[in-house]
């Protein structure tokens, strides 16, 4: 589904990613984790096409989008769940999820059908259909990444890119949020999943990439990478049982 | 006193079909671009010239100006793309010196500084109030035209890109296809505006054309809020007025100049103090 091969970047000569390779296969939940300032947006940002990789490439369902222009990319279905969220302010609820709609290519415009009861039920899954005239700077953060979730959700991604989606978020829109995502592995969607709470990537992931200083450390199942001494050493900072 | 305000009215319908299209560039995209009347001046010269110098019937003309603002627009919307922000600010500054020196020193076909005269009114009605109804009653089609656009999709777009470019291109907004729509309206502006105002005043001159008159579009589109169709069109029309009323003041003439550029800085200043927040994009990228 997706394959990322020799995949480097570097701002000026200082590198951020050096020679990331993985593969995910179709249907998979995949969490990504490492410190602070280990590449993991910075990656989302290359596999979107914000930023321009120094070397390597990118496969996705069998063609070449190393070069693809962003908005050609999320024709294809990458859909991205910023970190400091994606949602327009100044627009309401409701043209949040309409410009989401509308930027679909046609056929998948078509296959909606009515655009207006799709809006409404997006809305309805983060809970706001009632707010639905409101300006979005008026959510708070919570709400916001519901809001976000929802929308690509609803907008026919194939690949989710899911940056620290339950990041401010109260225990209860966790649960939520977790059900979301289990809800698309049950419909066979593949997700990759940032996240520093790992009791829910425990709960949600297949297989665990941990990512330090640009380099991939480790890729094991969730049980595998816990037990490791290697993220205790770069995660929480020292071996507990020395 | 009646001939003054059908002679603003004139203008001012003039003035708002231009402004209207910029605010969607300016305004609605925050698109720092200040060369509308590059746009306006390729128009008004691809249209007349060939009409008043070779002769040429309106409809040659008016094909010609319209593929050459074609090739300005998708020119502009390229820049506007591949610089920075602030670089195509600046560019567009540039570019708006350059065509207003070749427009001065290509004396053989455009007369330079005299400017062509005896600009035909052809179908246009002859007297100042037949001419006040004609621009009245396309500012009305135009402004109709872009309440429609303003409420449709593209225009949903164009905010989502002004107000964060990656998020709203992760959405699948194409950057390319809306720039090019938005300065395509800003020309339709431009193109209107060379149709009506020249012929008004019997006369193409490059005095029209000097950067005074952009920062005058920007006046207009930061006055009635960045983006809002109606607050423009007020803005629009009601410092219009104020611009033409000044000659009606009782000051020496020699005045007059200094009095405006003094009355519209302060006017400037005051609206993009208090619309700080607004008139530029908070966040560009992450
Ligand atoms: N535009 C930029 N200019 C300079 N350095 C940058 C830029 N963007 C990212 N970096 C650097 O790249 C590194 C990786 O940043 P990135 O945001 O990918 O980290 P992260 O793993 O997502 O961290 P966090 O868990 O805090 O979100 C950091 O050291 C950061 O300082
Ligand atoms: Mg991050």
């Amino acid at each position: 589904m997706l394959d990322v091969k020799g995949l480097s970047f570097s701002i000026g000569n200082q590198p951020i990613l050096s020679d990331v390779s993985f593969s995910v296969k179709e249907g998979e939940v995949i969490g990504l984790i490492g410190p602070n300032g280990s590449g993991k947006t910075t990656l989302f940002n290359v596999l979107s096409g914000f930023l321009n990789q120094t070397s390597g490439s990118i496969t996705y369902k069998e063609s070449d989008i190393t070069n693809l222009s962003p908005y050609k990319r999320a024709h294809m279905g990458i859909g991205r769940v910023f970190q400091n969220f994606g949602i327009f302010r100044e627009m309401t609820l409701e043209e949040n999820v309409q410009v989401a709609l509308e930027a679909l290519p046609k056929n998948q415009k078509r296959e909606l059908g009515d655009l207006k009861k799709v809006v409404k039920e997006t809305l309805e899954i983060a809970g706001l259909q009632d707010s639905a005239k409101k300006k979005a700077s008026s959510l708070s953060g919570g709400q916001m990444r519901l809001l976000e979730i929802a929308r690509t959700l609803k907008s026919g991604n194939n690949l989710f890119l899911l940056d620290e989606p339950t990041a401010g978020v109260s225990p209860k829109m966790t649960n939520q949020i977790a059900d979301m995502i289990s809800t698309l592995k049950k419909d066979g969607k593949t997700v990759l999943i940032i996240e520093h709470d790992l009791p829910f990537i425990g709960k949600i992931c297949d297989r665990v990439i941990v990512l330090d200083v640009g380099h991939i450390v480790l890729s094991d199942t969730p049980q595998n990478v816990k037990q490791s001494k290697e993220l205790q050493e770069i995660y929480f900072g020292a071996d507990p049982t020395t | 006193m009646i001939q003054f305000l059908l002679h603003v009215l004139v203008i001012s319908s003039v003035t708002s079909c231009v402004t209207l299209g910029y605010n969607f560039v300016f305004g609605k995209g925050k698109i720092l671009h200040f060369g509308q009347l590059v746009q306006t001046m390729v128009a008004a010269y691809g249209l007349w010239v060939p009409i008043t110098q070779y002769g040429q019937p309106f409809f040659v003309g008016l094909c010609i100006s319209i593929s050459l603002l074609l090739i300005v627009t998708l020119l502009l919307s390229w820049l506007s793309m591949r610089l920075e922000p602030d670089g195509y600010g600046v560019l567009s500054i540039a570019l708006h010196l350059i065509i207003i020196a070749i427009v001065l020193n290509w004396n053989s076909v455009t007369r330079g500084a005299l400017g062509i005269p005896k600009i035909p009114r052809g179908i246009l009605p002859s007297t100042t109030f037949g001419y006040a109804i004609v621009c009245v009653a396309v500012l009305a089609a135009w402004v109709f035209f872009l309440w429609r656009v303003d409420k449709g999709s593209f225009s949903r777009n164009l905010s989502a890109l002004s107000e964060n470019e990656w998020h709203a291109q992760s959405l699948g907004v194409s950057r390319a296809r809306v720039h090019a729509i938005a300065f395509s309206i800003a020309s339709g502006g431009s193109l209107i505006s060379s149709i009506l105002f020249s012929p008004y005043q019997g006369l193409l001159t490059p005095s029209d054309f000097h950067f005074p008159q952009m920062i005058f579009y920007v006046m207009c589109v930061v006055a009635g809020g960045p983006g809002k169709l109606w607050g423009v069109l007020g803005a629009t029309t009601a410092l219009v007025f104020l611009r033409e009323g000044i000659r009606f003041v009782s000051i020496s003439p020699s005045y007059i100049g200094p009095v405006q550029l003094l009355l519209f800085g302060a006017i400037l200043f005051i609206s993009v103090w208090i619309r700080r927040d607004t008139v530029f994009p908070k966040e560009r990228k992450i």
